[in-house]
């Protein structure tokens, strides 16, 4: 029936009836997510909501599955030479993009190319393709790629959806529009996006080479998803509980007694692998320069209530800078660094904050224990409460901690020069245990291009890095970054916070949700029981 | 004389609307100034935070740089801002990487629509409001009203679309809670802006009619024999409408790229919401240039809201010319 789109309010509240009796596509999926993208070529964003949306639009080369183990996807096999500097990856044939292009070796060299392109400003492809020296093609479905040095954690970057292959058709033609016109060749294929509002996925109808992880290899079990973007929580989940949205991410923690008590609704959790939530000290200026003061903050702040009370009990303590479900995560870091008033004050007064001022905060040669944490309200303001629990925490100590909502410029130049803050919170998804050289690397500064914000330089920490990549011998990869999580918690370059997980509601009807290695929820098998 | 053209003749309207339009390209210039020095001011260098807290390589960085012109100096990019947007050249988004006025296409209609029905009910239920409540009749209704007015205009917007979602869209279903298509995603939103806004509505116009009925000229008319409707309708109404056109027409302009609170509850589309992402990833060309859309809007709405003055009160025309 038609329903004129442009009309006043009141005149809607009479078309009202008219309108009411349109139904839902029933095998449309209809997902709410809290943010959009802010542009949907998988090279260029760096975003976790980016990954969920176009998950389902571009395949990649292989697929990482849960237990860490590389499978074939679009390629079929591989050889990696000696020096583990050249992989030979073998395409499936057969496979085409969604606007008819087939997928050939040119394909992926241009995806590559493309995302290690200075123009296309990637914010984290690049990143992942850092030791990329080219490609070249043997045949059209062979192609060689080179890299500058080993590097394991190449195929898991692969993996990923940021190297998501493109095709390379719609890379000529919408070149400068790929943000808003993205062709892979997944299950789903873009139909639109109106921003600020929603973005459509359709089934794929031609698909037949879906990676192992999934039920079947032919099309998508869903004719297509709906993907609203409703930023408030409570609406968001309003949007849930109605039978407005088939699927909503994130869910409040707070809300997630609700969904268990409610027998229509389902919440479906995965641990985020990669770093924790972890707040990193300034180690190498400051009064956290000195490893006793990192000490006795860690050893001060009751972690465990903490989390409890800001997650309610929804995201577990952390112990180590990986996540437990991170390839190579150390479980006997648990436990390791219990807190110990007793031995934290000792540790400040060797350190030599003795003195006390008038109210009651430590001091040294007559300056005050001052530590500063600045964060962004826009994106940490909802950890601002575990914030001010640090804070109130080591001022039992004496530590006089300033948690500062800073605006995103001075934030960055804060991060970027590395003085002025002594601390700075954060959390970094990814699948492999390199995620740790980005931060802690001494070649991962911010000049190029890492998030080695303090200018950590350590040969022993850089040894331990960079033997977890020269080798791709799981035990071994094991072992070594095994290893660095123990030196990290050893000198305690770091405070592992909480484990973020991805919390998805659903409606107990819903089927074959699944998550991706890294942790984004996969609509690939998705039916929603409605009908 | 024509109540319908400013001045009466077509010559006087003609310059009528020229100093309008120069007021305007001021105002347009103005706005764009202070959204400038805003961003200037907040941004250390604005190329990193354009970047934000992602990876970035020293390549990178002076890509970006060469992109905004930082290499020249503020008051040489200042000029050239101010050029292109008197050109209509809006350039192009660094966080979104697309044409500016393509966002704003996309978003403004949206906007416009909220805005337009929100007032509309407002302008209804206010006029209603004020029109029973008016002169000292119905003094229960009056207290009444008046308390209701005040409550609403002050409670946030963002808990009014809350309260009407699950009502209207959690509860009964009548709504979607937010994406739907056509007049039926429209009307919750467009009824929280109403809630917000009919009260001062409502408010200004009661003072006003009050006002005009406290006059000599309401006197006569009743001893003329003019019933009490007619004397509203016809006489007070007429006085008192000029300072709720003011009010709504200053609304108008204001909502247009601020009705963000509102289009974040429903997770509608709006200028609000791009603006408000665009000033947090420090995106300029954006901000400038919703910015810019949102003046113009505002200097058109004045001069119908000027024009309309004529037209209610032929005595305010004489002052054009």
């Amino acid at each position: 029936m038609a329903c004129s789109s442009k009309a006043f309010a009141l005149v809607a509240l009479l078309l009202l009836t008219a309108c009411a009796g349109t139904e839902p596509e029933d095998d449309v999926v209809r997902v709410a997510l809290s943010q959009q993208p802010e542009c949907l070529d998988p090279q260029v964003s760096p975003r976790e909501v980016t990954a969920t949306v176009v998950r389902g639009v571009f395949d990649s080369l292989v697929e990482l599955d849960q237990e860490g183990v590389v499978r074939p996807w679009l390629a079929e096999r591989w050889e990696i030479t000696r020096d583990r500097r050249s992989f030979t990856f073998h395409l499936r044939g057969g496979v085409t993009f969604h606007d008819g292009t087939p997928l050939d070796a040119e394909a992926v060299r241009a995806t590559l190319d493309h995302a290690t392109a200075p123009a296309t400003k990637s914010r984290y492809a690049a990143m992942l393709l850092r030791r990329y020296a080219g490609s070249d093609i043997l045949d059209s479905r062979t192609i060689r790629v080179h890299l500058t040095e080993p590097d394991a954690s190449f195929l898991q970057a692969l993996s990923t959806a940021y190297l998501g292959i493109q095709s390379p058709t719609s890379m000529r033609v919408n070149a400068g529009d790929l943000c808003a016109r993205p062709v892979g060749s997944g299950p789903f294929r873009f139909a639109h996006w109106r921003r600020n509002r929603d973005i459509r996925l359709d089934r794929y109808a031609e698909y037949r080479w879906s990676p192992p992880s999934a039920r079947t290899p032919g099309p998508a079990a869903a004719s297509g998803v709906q993907i609203t973007f409703i930023p408030e929580d409570g609406a968001r989940f309003g949007a849930l509980v109605s039978g407005q949205a088939d699927v909503v991410t994130p869910i409040p923690p707070v809300k997630a007694g609700v969904l268990r008590a409610d027998r229509n609704l389902r919440l479906l959790a995965a641990d985020l692998p990669g770093v924790v939530y972890t707040v990193c000290f300034n180690s190498t200026s400051g009064p956290l320069a000195d490893e006793r003061v990192r000490h006795a903050v860690r050893r001060s702040v009751r972690i465990d209530e903490l989390v409890r009370a800001v997650h309610f009990g929804e995201y577990p303590r952390a112990w180590s800078m990986l996540g437990p479900a991170t390839p190579a995560y150390a479980p006997d870091t648990v436990d390791s660094w219990p807190v110990d008033t007793a031995l934290a004050e000792r540790l400040l007064d060797e350190a030599g904050w003795t003195g006390r001022d008038e109210e009651g905060y430590r001091v040294r040669d007559g300056q005050r224990l001052v530590l500063n944490w600045p964060y962004l309200p826009e994106t940490q303001g909802k950890d601002l409460i575990l914030l001010q629990g640090v804070q109130a925490e080591v001022r039992r100590l004496g530590i006089d901690l300033h948690v500062t909502a800073e605006d995103a410029g001075t934030y960055v130049q804060l991060t970027y020069t590395g003085r002025g803050l002594d601390m700075f919170g954060t959390n970094f998804v990814r699948a492999d245990p390199d995620v740790l050289r980005y931060w802690l690397g001494s070649g991962e500064t911010l000049d190029n291009g890492g998030g080695n914000v303090f200018r950590v330089r350590d040969p022993v920490l850089d040894t331990l890095l960079d033997q977890g990549l020269a080798t791709d011998d799981l035990a071994a990869r094991v072992r070594h970054y095994r290893a660095v999580q123990h030196y990290v918690n050893d000198r305690a370059l770091v405070m592992p916070v909480f484990v973020p997980r991805a919390m998805v509601g659903t409606s107990s009807r819903l089927n074959g949700l699944a998550f991706e290695a890294a942790g984004y929820p996969l609509f690939r098998d998705v039916t929603t029981g409605r009908s | 004389m024509s109540t319908w053209l400013p001045g009466g003749t077509p010559r006087t309207a003609a310059r009528w609307f020229a100093r309008r339009a120069s007021l305007a390209a001021i105002v347009v210039a103005g706005a764009v100034t202070a959204a400038f020095l805003g961003l200037e001011l907040t941004a250390d260098d604005p190329a990193l935070t354009v970047l934000g807290t992602t990876p970035r390589t020293p390549e990178l960085v002076e890509q970006v740089r060469a992109e905004l012109a930082l290499d020249k100096p503020a008051w040489q990019r200042y000029l050239l801002m101010i050029g292109r947007v008197f050109t209509g050249d809006l350039g192009t988004s660094h966080q979104l990487q697309q044409p500016v006025w393509s966002l704003i296409g996309e978003q403004a209609s949206a906007s416009a629509e909220l805005v337009v029905a929100g007032i509309a009910v407002a302008l209804v239920v206010a006029s209603t409001s004020a029109i029973a409540t008016a002169g000292g009749r119905r003094p229960m209704l009056r207290a009444a009203l008046s308390a209701v007015e005040h409550v609403t205009a002050a409670s946030p917007a963002f808990w009014f679309g809350l309260l009407l979602l699950g009502v209207f869209s959690f509860r009964l279903h009548l709504f979607p809670v937010a994406g739907g298509t056509g007049p039926r995603a429209l009307v919750l939103p467009a009824l929280t802006l109403a809630l917000e806004l009919f009260g001062p509505f409502a408010q200004v116009l009661r003072a006003g009619l009050d006002t005009a009925l406290r006059e000599p000229f309401a006197l006569t008319a009743r001893a003329r024999g003019t019933t009490w409707e007619r004397l509203l309708v016809r006489h007070a109404l007429r006085h008192a409408l000029l300072p709720l056109v003011t009010l709504s027409g200053w609304t108008v302009g204001a909502l247009l790229s601020g009705a963000v609170v509102i289009e974040t509850v429903f997770g509608r589309q709006g200028l609000g919401r791009l603006l408000a992402t665009a000033i947090t990833g420090h995106d300029l060309p954006v901000v400038v240039g919703v910015v810019t859309v949102s003046a113009v809007a505002f200097a058109v709405v004045s001069m119908v809201v000027d024009w309309l003055y004529g037209v209610i009160d032929p005595r305010t025309g004489e002052a054009i010319g």
